[in-house]
C-alpha cells in the first residue's frame, strides 16, 4: 500500500520519524522514578537495621522468628488461596453458562449485570457486606424469623467473611477472563464431541476446560495477587485481632514508624507476588490476554 | 449461537447465575434500603422512610471536602495518565525495537501488583528523602495505578486505525505531529474519552494508595474509611449509595462510548 502512494518523493508515505520509541519514555520515566526506585529503596532498607553498619539479615530473622509475623503471612496466603479456589469453582460454570448457554444478546446484558457493582469502591462494597453478614444484619434477621428464634451467624470478623468478600470479587474477574477465552473456542469442536456421542460433561472436560485454562491462569493469578495484598476487606470483614500481612504493614508504618521493618514486610509481599505471577510466564503464546 | 447446551444443564447454570447475582446485589440493596431508614442502628425491621441521612451528608463539612479533593485529584490523575498513555500506546504500536514486548509488559506491571505495595513503597521512599505524605503524592501514586489501564484501552484502538490514512497525510507533507493531531486523535476520540472517564473513576474510588500517602488530608474514600472504623454513622449508607450511583453512572457512560467506537470502526 505504501508503494502505491510512493511516487511523488523518496520519503512520501513513510513516517517522517522512523522509530518512535522516544514516545514510550514518559511512561518509562514515571515507572522508573515512582515504581522501580521506591521498591529498590525499600529492598535496600529491609537489609538495614538499627545498630548495624553494613547490610544485615536482622529484619528477616526477626520476621521469621516472630510468630505474629509468620502467622500474618500464612493468613494472607490462606485467605487469597481460598478466595481463588472458591471463586474458580463458581466462575467456571458461570463462564460456561455465559458462553455456551445464553444467546448473544442476553450475554452482554448478563455480563454487565455481573460487572456493574464492581465499578464502585472496594471499601463501599466491603461495608455493604457488613450489613448483610453481621449478627444484627439482614441474613441473621431473616433466618431468625424463619427459625423462630435469635440467630447468631458468627461470620463477621472471621477469615471466612474476608474470603467471602474477596471471592465475590474473584468470581467477577475470573469469569471475565474465562469468558474472553471461551468465546474464542471453535464450536465445531463441541459439535464433533456430540457427533461422536460425547455428553455435555465430556465436552466440558475434554474441550472447554483445556482450551480455557490460560484464561483461568490469568484470572486466578490476578485475583490471588490483588487479594494477598488487600487491606480493606480483611479489616472491615475479617477484623483486626488476627491481622494479615497488609494490616501489619500499615500498623507498623503508621504506628511504630519502624520503616525498615515495614520495608521488610513489603519485600516479602513482593516475593510472594513474584512467585504467584510465575505461571503467567508459562503462557508465552497467550500473552495476548494480558495485552 | 447456542452450542446446544442441554435444557437441564442450562436450567441449573441459570439458577447458579441468578444466585450469584442475588448474592452480589443483596448487600447493595440492603445499603440502599437502610439509607432511607430513620432508625439509628442498622437493624431490621425498617422504621420510617427518611431523606435525613442524605441531608446530613451535605451538612457535614468533611464529606464535601473529601469529595472536592477526590474530584480534583482524580481529574488530574485521569488527564495525566491518559496523556502519557496515549503517547506511549501510539509509540508502542508504531515502533519496532528489540525487547519491545518486555517494555510493553513492564509498563503494564502495576496492574499485577497489590496497591498496598505502590502505597507503601512511595511513602517509605518519599518520607526518607524528606517529603511529608500529601495529596500530591496520592496524585503520583494513582497515576501509576491507572496508567496501565489507559495504555491497554488506547493501544487496542490505535492498532485498529488503518495505517493508510496516516501514510496519505505524510505523502502530502504532513509532519508526524500533525498526522497524530489530525488523524489519530480524532479516530480515537471515543476511546480517549472513555479512558478519561475510566481512569477518573478508578482514581476517585481508590482508597489504599491514598490512605498510605496522606497523614491528615481527606479524600472521600478516606473519609468513608475513618467513619467506618472509628464508630458508626448511619449517614454512611447514604454516602455509599451516592458514591455507588456516581461510579456506576460514569461506568455506563464509558461503556456507551466504547460501544460507539465499536460501531464506527
Amino acid at each position: 500500500m505504501v508503494d502505491a502512494i510512493d511516487s511523488s518523493g523518496a520519503s512520501a508515505g513513510k513516517p517522517p520519524v522512523a522509530n518512535l520509541w522516544q514516545g514510550i519514555l514518559p511512561a518509562l520515566l514515571l515507572m522508573g522514578a515512582f515504581f522501580i526506585v521506591p521498591i529498590g529503596y525499600m529492598v535496600g532498607l529491609s537489609f538495614a537495621a538499627p545498630g548495624s553498619d553494613g547490610p544485615t539479615l536482622a529484619n528477616y530473622e526477626n520476621f521469621f522468628a516472630n510468630e505474629r509475623f509468620t502467622d500474618a503471612l500464612g493468613r494472607s496466603l490462606l485467605m487469597a488461596g481460598s478466595a481463588v479456589a472458591v471463586a474458580s469453582a463458581i466462575a467456571y460454570p458461570l463462564a460456561y453458562f455465559l458462553t455456551f448457554a445464553v444467546s448473544r444478546k442476553r450475554r452482554l446484558a448478563l455480563l454487565f449485570l455481573l460487572i456493574a457493582p464492581f465499578w464502585t469502591s472496594f471499601t463501599i462494597r466491603a461495608f455493604s457486606w457488613q450489613l448483610v453478614l453481621s449478627d444484627s444484619g439482614v441474613v441473621a434477621y431473616w433466618l431468625g424469623k424463619a427459625l423462630g428464634g435469635p440467630v447468631s451467624l458468627g461470620i463477621l470478623y472471621t477469615m471466612a467473611a474476608s474470603v467471602f468478600g474477596l471471592a465475590l470479587f474473584g468470581v467477577m474477574l475470573i469469569t471475565l477472563m474465562l469468558f474472553s477465552v471461551m468465546a474464542t473456542i471453535d464450536e465445531r469442536l463441541l459439535e464433533a464431541n456430540r457427533d461422536l456421542g460425547g455428553g455435555e460433561l465430556r465436552g466440558f472436560f475434554e474441550v472447554v476446560l483445556p482450551l480455557s485454562l490460560p484464561g483461568w491462569v490469568v484470572g486466578a493469578v490476578l485475583t490471588f495477587i490483588i487479594c494477598v495484598g488487600d487491606y480493606a476487606v480483611p479489616t472491615l470483614l475479617g477484623g483486626g485481632f488476627k491481622p494479615v500481612l497488609a494490616q501489619l504493614m500499615l500498623s507498623t508504618l503508621k504506628g511504630t514508624y519502624d520503616l525498615s521493618m515495614a520495608a521488610t514486610f513489603a519485600v516479602i509481599l513482593v516475593l510472594v507476588v513474584l512467585i504467584a505471577a510465575f505461571p503467567l510466564s508459562l503462557l508465552r503464546n497467550q500473552t495476548r490476554l494480558l495485552q | 449461537m447456542i452450542a446446544g447446551s442441554g435444557v437441564a444443564t442450562r436450567g441449573a447454570l441459570g439458577i447458579l447465575f441468578a444466585t450469584v447475582a442475588a448474592v452480589i446485589y443483596l448487600p447493595i440493596i440492603v445499603m440502599i434500603v437502610f439509607s432511607f431508614n430513620s432508625g439509628r442502628y442498622q437493624v431490621m425491621p425498617f422504621r420510617e422512610f427518611t431523606f435525613g441521612w442524605y441531608r446530613r451528608t451535605f451538612q457535614d463539612v468533611q464529606y464535601p471536602e473529601g469529595f472536592a479533593n477526590s474530584v480534583a485529584i482524580a481529574s488530574a490523575v485521569s488527564v495525566t495518565a491518559t496523556a502519557i498513555a496515549f503517547i506511549c500506546a501510539y509509540s508502542l504500536v508504531n515502533s519496532k525495537f528489540p525487547g519491545k514486548t518486555a517494555v510493553a509488559l513492564f509498563v503494564l506491571a502495576p496492574l499485577a501488583v497489590p496497591l498496598i505495595l505502590i502505597g507503601i513503597s512511595l511513602r517509605i521512599y518519599f518520607v526518607s528523602i524528606g517529603f511529608e505524605p500529601s495529596l500530591a503524592l496520592v496524585y503520583v501514586g494513582q497515576v501509576l495505578y491507572v496508567m496501565p489501564l489507559a495504555v491497554l484501552n488506547i493501544r487496542n484502538r490505535i492498532a485498529q486505525i488503518p495505517k493508510s490514512q496516516e501514510e496519505a497525510a505524510w505523502a502530502l507533507g504532513a509532519s508526524r505531529i500533525r498526522s497524530i493531531i489530525e488523524i489519530v486523535v480524532p479516530s480515537c476520540r471515543y476511546s480517549i474519552a472513555a479512558t478519561l472517564i475510566i481512569t477518573f473513576t478508578f482514581a476517585f474510588d481508590e482508597f489504599v494508595i491514598a490512605y498510605f500517602l496522606t497523614n491528615f488530608s481527606i479524600t472521600l474514600p478516606i473519609k468513608i474509611w475513618t467513619t467506618l472504623v472509628t464508630g458508626f454513622d448511619p449517614a454512611i449508607n447514604a454516602v455509599g449509595v451516592m458514591v455507588f450511583a456516581f461510579s456506576i453512572a460514569l461506568g455506563i457512560v464509558a461503556q456507551a462510548l466504547f460501544m460507539r467506537k465499536d460501531r464506527r470502526s
